[in-house]
């Protein structure tokens, strides 16, 4: 069987432009065989089908793991994988309008962008307190200015994932 | 009632109110889909993302309370205060509905 490996990177709140990805990929005739290490995306050759790829974040669920895959399951999901807390679904889309997703209210959309935020970026902020925050404290102190600007780049990365994530919940919300 | 529950539910989304309505008798979240499906003939096709959190989020606030498993699914049934906050939902539409038979 023809594989193929693919590095992607897809920042936090990026999920959907992951899932049109995958979906784009079934299209081309690349099935999407699973996501590992640090976003590498294996592919199998397949006849190009439109399949309907779909991500989860629900952590609850993964501590449940039997019953919840068991639900996506009878409403005719394929349960793929999880990774990095996500867990991984597909449909083909000849088995449904051509446009389900596993999220039929903005509400449930909006709820599972909150559990990301508890899951994900909650802890970086944690980490930059704990950590980050002090070290650019020492490395001024002790005149490492070399080191605080590295850091000083950290903390725009950081605030620039939180401003995207912020714009981005605030459109989902607003429903454009 | 807590005032922080009726500000959640009231008004509540269309699978939240079916949720409510089928747990009157015990039936998991699979079971739920498929009820609503026959009761409005195929329009409403409720999601397992969005079942999923629903079920566990109104667990978590008390609406419905978890009875026992099933072959991997979970069956749930609905408690007093999801009665209660049905009810309210219910006459919520009641008093809508009549006030559109009345100006349209």
């Amino acid at each position: 069987m023809e594989t193929k490996r693919e590095w992607k990177w897809f920042t936090i709140y990026e999920h959907e432009k992951e899932q049109e990805y995958l979906r784009s990929m079934h299209r081309s005739g690349w099935k999407f065989v699973r996501v590992s290490g640090l976003c590498i995306y294996q592919f199998e050759k397949c006849t190009p089908e439109d399949v309907i790829y779909q991500l989860d974040y629900n952590q609850e669920g993964l501590a449940h793991k039997e019953e919840y895959v068991q639900m996506f399951r009878d409403c005719g999901w394929e349960y793929l994988q999880d990774y990095v807390g996500y867990s991984y679904f597909r449909k083909s889309a000849a088995e449904t309008d051509g446009a389900e997703e596993i999220f039929c209210d903005d509400q449930s959309r909006l709820q599972m962008m909150e559990r990301v935020f508890k899951g994900r970026l909650v802890p970086l902020l944690v980490l930059f307190c704990t950590v980050i925050l002090p070290q650019i404290g020492m490395q001024i102190m002790m005149q490492h200015y070399g080191l605080a600007a590295m850091y000083a780049v950290i903390i725009g990365i950081y605030v620039w994932i939180f401003v995207k994530f912020a714009l981005h919940y605030k459109r989902c919300r607003d429903g454009n | 009632m807590d005032a922080h529950i009726r500000k959640v539910y009231i008004p509540m989304t269309e699978t939240a109110f079916f949720i409510l309505l089928c747990l009157r008798e015990p039936n998991h979240g699979y079971g739920i889909v498929q009820t609503v499906e026959k009761l409005t003939d195929g329009v409403l096709r409720l999601t397992p993302g969005t079942m999923y959190g629903s079920l566990s989020k109104m667990e978590k606030d008390g609406l419905i309370r978890f009875i026992r498993e099933e072959e991997k699914r979970k069956i749930y049934q609905i408690t007093e205060l999801g009665e209660e906050i049905l009810r309210c939902e219910v006459q919520r539409i009641e008093r809508l509905h009549r006030i559109v038979q009345e100006t349209m």
